[in-house]
């Protein structure tokens, strides 16, 4: 079966396509070499391979849903997100955030410190600690390698870093090559999800690394309350089928924050910076008309 | 002409935020006080009772402000269920719904319907953007960035610790 596996490693291995972006080209011999060696021990997958791992998995769910054109939107999540990191284990990784065009609700990361969130999930926050809620949930899935863990379960440990050393690396943490066996494993993962009790370690993780950077730790319980009330279709039923239920997540939570985080002092539930970005102001009115206002109009005005 | 145009662009941006304005209603799930202020040790308001309908004021921290049989006051956060919503946003003003509605990708192509779906089909579909990956790079601020922004807008650092499961530390 392992022999299998390797095979089909192989295979998907000689399969690499040139990155149309930038075309670069790797040592076949070289990575048929090391995926012989993949039934060899297990071996950690160091920070390097996991951003260009991260980074192709990253550009597949912007394959998906490319970035909002909207700067100020997305320097906002990145100054938000980036301080959020800042408290949580990895402060050092390369961490870039993204709103993506896509009115469905989900959030996604990848390793290395990759982290997406939807426009549709963006505008369903009420507050910015909802927002730091979910960039905080995202970011404990990146600090406690949960993507890795899924990918080494569905890849092998060895291949997987095969595959990491070989992308080249790159302002966006892969310029190159990935090979089809990391995407598809990738794209299996964003489908079906992380392990459950990995999802409810990144709420308890969240919650914490939110109020660390001085947001209130109850903005995820916000976000979950907006989920348990949403339909499991639509918009939501991608993020429902990768995730435990809403109720299930608060109920862990709750019971893991009793009243613990109560007696912090100076959190803030919303900042002026989110209000600008969820309430834009409104669209100017249309201009005057063009014939003259009757006297009474003018009266009525002047009243 | 004009006039005519403007209100077709109006009909556009108007129709489809069907829950704009919506108050978020909730439904109590155990027994209890609620409290004219939110804190624990806050003098109480009156009683709810396990599946008593309230109706969702305000929230601060860990607390939310309901009306409830005549009664207005605070109750934990955890001690509501949100009750279902048709999908739509209860607390999304009709502005920012139209906004998202009128939002352009990166593409630069104008959305007209609101709704890009992101589902398995569009995953299974997917290739890696490597245009729209470098993009995303250029778009990181460093963490001296992040601090100063963070300092403009009064933010407090603490030290606290992960929660264990089940509340164990």
């Amino acid at each position: 079966m392992r022999w299998a596996r390797i095979a089909c490693a192989l295979v998907a291995l000689c399969m690499i396509a040139p990155s149309p972006a930038r075309a670069q080209f790797i040592d076949l011999g070289d990575l048929v070499g090391k995926a012989k060696n993949a039934h060899g021990a297990l071996h950690t997958i160091g920070e390097d391979e996991e951003i260009r791992i991260g980074g192709g998995l990253a550009g597949l769910i912007l394959g998906a849903a490319p970035l909002v054109n909207n700067p100020a939107e997305q320097r906002y999540v990145n100054e938000v997100g980036r301080w959020l990191a800042l408290h949580s284990e990895r402060p050092a990784l390369p961490w870039k955030f993204g709103v993506i065009d896509s009115s469905d609700v989900n959030a996604f990361s990848a390793p290395g410190g990759y982290v997406l969130i939807s426009q549709g999930l963006f505008d369903r926050l009420r507050n910015e600690s909802e927002l730091a809620a979910v960039l905080g949930h995202e970011i404990s899935h990146v600090v406690r390698k949960h993507q890795i863990k899924a990918l080494q379960k569905s890849m092998g440990n060895a291949l997987l870093g095969d595959v990491g050393r070989t992308a080249t690396g790159g302002q966006g943490g892969l310029t190159g090559t990935l090979t089809s066996g990391l995407i598809n494993s990738g794209r299996t993962m964003f489908m079906r999800g992380l392990d459950k009790e990995d999802e409810f370690e990144a709420d308890r993780m969240g919650v914490v690394i939110a109020a660390r950077s001085g947001y209130s730790p109850y903005g995820l319980v916000g976000v979950l309350q907006t989920l348990s009330a949403a339909p499991t279709t639509g918009a939501f039923a991608l993020m429902f089928a990768t995730h435990p239920p809403a109720t299930d997540r608060i109920e862990r939570l709750g019971s893991a924050m009793g009243t613990r985080l109560d007696g912090l002092t100076g959190v803030v539930d919303d900042l002026p910076s989110f209000v600008a970005l969820r309430n834009p102001p409104p669209p100017p009115p249309p201009p005057p008309a063009p014939a003259k206002a009757s006297p009474a109009r003018r009266k009525r005005a002047h009243s | 002409m004009r006039r005519a145009l403007t209100l077709i662009v109006l009909a556009c941006v108007t129709v489809p935020s069907t829950a704009a304005d919506a108050t978020e209603r909730g439904v109590v799930i155990r027994n209890g006080d609620i409290k004219v202020q939110p804190f624990l040790d806050a003098a109480p308001a009156g009683n709810v009772a396990a599946n008593d309908a309230v109706t969702i004021v305000d929230r601060k921290g860990g607390w939310v402000q309901v009306q409830a049989a005549g009664k207005t006051g605070w109750i934990r956060t955890l001690n509501i269920r949100l009750a279902a919503t048709d999908g739509a946003v209860a607390h999304q003003t009709s502005v920012a719904s139209a906004a998202s509605m009128l939002r352009t990708g990166s593409s630069g192509k104008t959305v007209t319907t609101g709704v890009k779906g992101l589902g398995e089909e569009d995953l299974r579909n997917a290739s890696v953007n490597l245009a729209e990956l470098d993009k995303l790079g250029t778009l990181a601020v460093d963490p001296g960035e992040a601090t100063a922004d963070a300092q403009k807008k009064g933010l407090k650092e603490s030290q606290i610790d992960y929660l264990a499961k089940g509340g164990k530390k």
